[in-house]
């Protein structure tokens, strides 16, 4: 088992469940190392006392509050612990909601959460919210320190175990239209016509959420390049394809739905493959050219016999 | 004011092409502190340092470099360009799923979409037709020269954006270890617990939890620049021997900490309460 990242108690009422998180994602870039561009000799990031090259250690490291007047205050972990010591052992849950009422964009970290240690106590009382929560079928709302910052938490039970995902404040999310960019829906409104066509293509357009059938082209085409590399010396840059021209006038977007509408259709047409990710920019190909390959590989191996599936929650 | 947009490109669905910026959805609240030496204060500085030379570098001499096991492939950056594959300036919509398929777990870092010049039209009338279908958008695109698999949805009266996490990213539950207590949980101790469950049970309201530590954390820093040291209690073992007295005591009495408290208060109140059933046991 990895190491846990949090160790502390979830408290539920007066009940206390001794818990340990581990990290429920895990890293899969392709990782590269720093290296000197000519002589390719490696390189290792040290931390120095600023102005000097006196080396200071993982553990002689703290955290500096500048103060409005310039002074600097030297904090460690334990000063902030002390801070609020019930608050960073402790997840207290304040109340159970259900899981749809809360909007995907608060989520942000998932962790398992495991009883601490082998004990019966831990255990048994981990058991017992697991039950509890798993019958009521909601969804735990609480609060947790992590690296000297609060988090609200969702808790929930995922294949049988306890779940914590890290959630947003409120004030940390901001207003779209803030941005200043987004249209008003008042001014030049959708007709009734394209918002039509529009769903219409949405709905010949709609597949199963199947999350295996993603692979993350990034890592593959990486990797390829880095073979072509050792393999031929040199790297074959493709030369961007322009960005698709965008339909300015309505009867331009009305004929661009129309002929999208037309071509999802035909693609759905029994023998293809429905629902599968098509087009050159969701393959893993570098060049226009070999796009397609590796995703119609993909299509097949998860396409199989579902084509009547992919369909079921619109026909 | 408008806000200053991270990416600028062209959304496309079927041979719809719609030009938009992007920006981020979420600001950090945090405090900001330096990294600094315990013992006296003095700042960080980061060196690169070649590793048999011992000198420094410089940031523009370096490359990044493949690890092959027998060697190392350096790639420079142009190279490393190659992996942004033949549209980097598009966010490609491959298809469109039910919202609630989506198990929120798959969902990273939220983006706000607006539209750029000509984009306006199409950007609406995707909005109208996202919420009235009720569909969530699944396509790739490439931020900062990383592919990202993508949700677009309606959120607030605009386009979002939230960035997804690969299947293969997640950790599966069967790969924890899970203590099995020796004996369940008594059916007294299931229907009380279930009680407490719904005496907690309330609607969602973002806007009324507040991120409270904060206070604390400035009030620890004052306290330390007039030369207080914080004193940190000792870890109690929390573990509850007695899981039955612990559910009868939540659920007797103490109405204010263990029932429907007013949030934010509410861990206060629970504290308090926690300790009048420590001085009761």
């Amino acid at each position: 088992m990895p190491r846990p990242m949090w160790v502390g108690s979830l408290s539920f009422g007066l009940v206390n469940v001794p818990v340990v998180l581990f990290s429920a994602t895990r890293d899969r870039d392709v990782h590269f190392h720093q290296v000197h561009k000519d002589t390719g000799e490696r390189i290792e990031v040290h931390r120095v006392a600023a102005g000097t090259d006196e080396e200071v250690a993982w553990d002689e490291l703290a955290r500096g509050w500048e103060t409005d007047d310039g002074d600097l205050v030297v904090l460690t972990e334990d000063d902030f612990q002390a801070a609020q010591p019930e608050k960073t052992r402790t997840v207290d849950i304040d109340l159970f909601v259900d899981l749809e009422e809360i909007d995907p964009i608060f989520f942000q970290q998932p962790y398992w959460v495991l009883p601490r240690g082998e004990g019966e106590g831990p255990a048994r009382a981990y058991r017992l919210l697991r039950d509890v929560m798993e019958k009521a079928g909601q969804v735990a709302v609480g609060r947790i320190v992590m690296r000297a910052k609060e988090q609200l938490v969702a808790l929930r039970v995922q294949e049988g175990l306890l779940s914590l995902t890290t959630m947003r404040f409120a004030d940390e999310i901001r207003d779209p239209q803030d941005t200043g960019a987004v249209p008003s829906l008042e001014d030049d409104p959708p007709t009734e016509q394209e918002v039509a066509d529009a769903v219409a293509l949405v709905e010949e357009m709609t597949a199963d959420w199947e999350p295996e059938s993603y692979e993350d082209h990034h890592r593959e085409r990486l990797l390829a390049l880095i073979a072509e590399k050792q393999e031929r010396g040199e790297v074959t840059i493709p030369e961007p394809e322009p960005e698709p021209e965008p339909q300015r006038a309505s009867k331009d977007l009305l004929a661009a739905l129309e002929e999208s509408l037309q071509r999802a259709r035909d693609r759905k047409r029994p023998g293809s493959r429905a629902g599968s990710p098509k087009g050159p920019v969701g393959t893993p190909g570098r060049g226009a050219d070999d796009g397609g390959s590796a995703s119609d590989e993909a299509g097949a191996k998860t396409g199989a016999g579902k084509g009547a599936k992919a369909r079921s929650g619109t026909s | 004011m408008a806000a200053r947009s991270i990416w600028n490109g062209t959304l496309t669905f079927g041979t719809v092409a719609i030009p938009v910026k992007l920006f981020s959805a979420t600001e950090s609240r945090g405090l900001a502190f330096r990294e600094v030496r315990a013992s006296d204060g003095a700042r960080i500085q980061h060196k690169r340092i070649g590793v048999e030379s011992g000198e420094e570098l410089a940031f523009k001499d370096l490359e990044k470099a493949y690890d092959t096991g027998t060697g190392q492939i350096v790639l420079t950056k142009e190279e490393l360009s190659a992996a942004d594959g033949p549209r980097p300036k598009v966010i490609e919509i491959e298809h469109f799923v039910e919202g609630e398929e989506i198990d929120p777990v798959f969902y990273d870092k939220p983006y706000h979409l607006g539209a750029r010049d000509g984009g306006a039209h199409a950007y609406r009338v995707l909005l109208a037709a996202l919420e009235q279908s009720g569909r969530v958008g699944i396509g790739r695109f490439v931020l900062r020269s990383r592919e990202q698999l993508v949700a677009l949805r309606p959120l607030h009266g605009a386009l979002g954006l939230q960035t997804m996490r690969f299947h293969d990213e997640l950790v599966p539950a069967d790969e924890m270890e899970l203590t099995t207590p020796k004996k369940d949980p008594s059916a007294r101790e299931v229907r009380m617990a279930g009680k407490l469950v719904a005496m907690l049970a309330d609607e969602w309201d973002p806007d009324e939890h507040r991120d409270t530590y904060r206070e604390a954390v400035m009030e620890m820093i004052e306290a330390k620049r007039r030369g207080e040291t914080p004193q940190l209690p000792e870890r109690e073992d929390e573990g509850d021997d007695d899981l039955l007295a612990a559910l009868e005591a939540s659920l007797a009495g103490d109405g204010e900490g263990a029932g429907r408290a007013e949030k934010g208060s509410g861990s206060k109140a629970k504290a308090k309460s926690k300790s009048k059933a420590k001085g009761k046991g």
